[in-house]
């Protein structure tokens, strides 16, 4: 019994916090069937006290609170190590959404400015300009900022258009009527294309079927906040307790609807992370990110 | 992606410490910071959460000189283990040259490594990138821990479970005594300089 409480006390020293309980549940079980430490009350109290410590500590780690607000040099640093590309644009605007996937969005709201406002890839930044607002939960400050763009030269006319529907189609997601300004003068045609991210259509929204876990057999429609090459990421709300263990790391989603601001396509997907957000008005909400399969044919619907 | 600068001779690369959470990968770069002074040639960052588990990476810049004309920089990055990181480890993952695996020598960590090492070899193939081409050792750490009597996997268990098919080279290690940490990390930079001169023919 000693070296199992040994065992289990290195276990806890060293974060493996399941490992360490497992042993101590042992040693509760081995004393209370034991006589001769059946009376110990005193030894029997303090393995409890352990037990529930490490369940706390456990169910701390479980809504951990990520994303916690970096100092500059390391928001740099974070910039510079995950930007690849050869081509110095597409590298900015990695290291712009690297910022922004590690949670770092006020900063990377002034990255995604400052790159439009340089002219780098000007529909990506402008989109994720707006993003940014929204992942902030600041919808007036997006609409604001799409107002201001209207009047100003940054944007051309077709570009204006396409952001309008795309941002038109995001607030129609989240239940928010508004009228946005008309973009007026130009060409009137539609996009014939809509913005890509290195390749992969902008999604506002996915549909997803739940084929296990607590919501099992339901479909969900949720909002997209985020979105890098084939990487989306949604928010959920921490009150969706069951829509938060339907989602675990890892399992695969099939035949998920994405719907971008011009049409639908069908595709698998694969639950890549979970972490939850740690400042700003959405705090304690969770934020999921899910793998598009890139070699899964896309059927456009 | 090793980043080559023709001009300047200037070879930087990625190395990245990969295996199960609580395995001793960011106690290795802590070793070579403090062991290894000489040759870091920047500040070590870590972004942390609850219980110094790894949240997004660990980082530490190394300069090796010069080798055959050339100036190698080195970049040391270790992936945060648990479970739930798994779209982070695949970005510090992204422009990989070399891998060292730090696997946990602890009996109750056993399928933890072999799930961790299949994680290792779906997140190359994403870059399309194979678990048997990449430059890639193995480290069996915690070995300290056989003197305390706590369980440990015996390393002829561990060879035959998680390098029976790679066949690469594997150190017994202690990174909290610092025991065949260098050796790791030796092993490694050989073997992926090896990998990058037939690459980059430099050095023709
Ligand atoms: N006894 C012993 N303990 C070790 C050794 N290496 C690491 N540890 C301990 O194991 C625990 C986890 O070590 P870390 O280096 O943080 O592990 P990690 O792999 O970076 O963990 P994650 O960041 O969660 O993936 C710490 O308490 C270390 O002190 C070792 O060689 N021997
Ligand atoms: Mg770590």
């Amino acid at each position: 019994m000693k070296s199992l409480v040994k065992e289990a006390e290195l276990y806890r020293t060293q974060g493996l916090l399941e490992e360490s309980k497992e042993r101590y549940l042992e040693v509760l079980q081995l004393i209370e069937k034991n006589q001769r430490f059946q009376n110990n009350k005193k030894a029997i109290n303090v393995i409890k006290d352990r037990i529930v410590g490490l369940e706390k500590d456990l169910a701390e780690i479980d809504q951990e609170t990520e994303a916690p607000e970096l100092s500059g040099k390391v928001q740099d640093l974070i910039k510079n190590l995950f930007s690849f590309s050869q081509n110095k644009d597409a590298a900015e605007m990695e290291g712009a959404v690297a910022l922004a996937r590690f949670g770092q969005y006020e900063r990377a709201l002034a990255e995604f400015n400052r790159l439009l406002d340089k002219g780098t890839l000007p529909l990506i930044a402008a989109k994720n300009v707006l993003r940014c607002h929204l992942a902030l939960s600041s919808t007036d400050a997006a609409i604001d900022q799409f107002r201001k763009w209207l009047s100003g030269e940054l944007l051309s006319k077709k570009q204006l258009r396409d952001i309008r529907s795309f941002l038109e189609y995001v607030l129609k997601r989240k239940g928010i009527q508004t009228k946005l300004p008309e973009v007026v003068g130009g060409t009137s045609q539609r996009p014939k294309e809509a913005g890509s991210e290195g390749g992969f259509l902008d999604v506002c929204s996915v549909t997803i079927r739940l084929e296990s876990g607590p919501c099992k057999g339901s479909t969900k429609e949720l909002d997209v906040t985020f979105q890098s090459g084939n990487v989306i990421s949604l928010i959920i709300s921490a009150k969706d307790k069951d829509l938060v263990d339907s989602f675990v790391p890892g399992i695969r989603l099939r035949g998920v609807h994405f719907f971008s601001s011009i049409c639908v396509f069908r595709a698998n997907g694969i639950v890549s992370e979970w972490t939850s957000i740690k400042t700003g008005p959405r705090r304690g909400d969770y934020v999921l990110s899910i793998t598009i399969d890139r070699s899964d044919k896309l059927d456009i619907l | 992606m090793a980043n080559f600068n023709l001009k300047d001779r200037v070879i930087e690369c990625k190395i990245v410490y990969y295996g199960p959470g609580r395995g001793g990968k960011t106690t290795n770069l802590q070793y070579i910071h403090k062991a290894f002074k000489k040759q870091t040639t920047g500040e070590m960052v870590s972004i942390n959460t609850k219980g110094d588990r790894t949240l997004f990476f660990d980082f530490l810049p190394l300069g090796l000189g010069k080798i055959k004309g050339c100036e190698i920089k080195v970049q040391l990055y270790t992936v945060p283990g648990q479970v739930r990181y798994s779209s982070t480890r695949k970005m510090v993952l992204k422009g990989v040259d070399g891998v060292v695996f730090v696997a946990d020598s602890l009996s109750v960590r056993r399928k933890e490594n072999m799930l961790s090492l299949k994680d290792l070899q779906q997140n190359l193939a994403e870059q399309k990138k194979s678990i048997f081409k990449i430059p890639l050792v193995l480290q069996y750490n915690k070995r300290d821990l056989a003197k305390e009597s706590i369980p440990l996997l015996s390393v002829k268990l561990m060879e035959r479970e998680l390098n029976r098919k790679l066949k690469i080279p594997s150190f017994p290690a202690s990174a909290l005594k610092g025991t065949g940490v260098g050796a790791t990390l030796q092993e490694c930079l050989k073997l992926t300089l090896q990998h990058l001169q037939r690459e980059l023919k430099w050095a023709g």
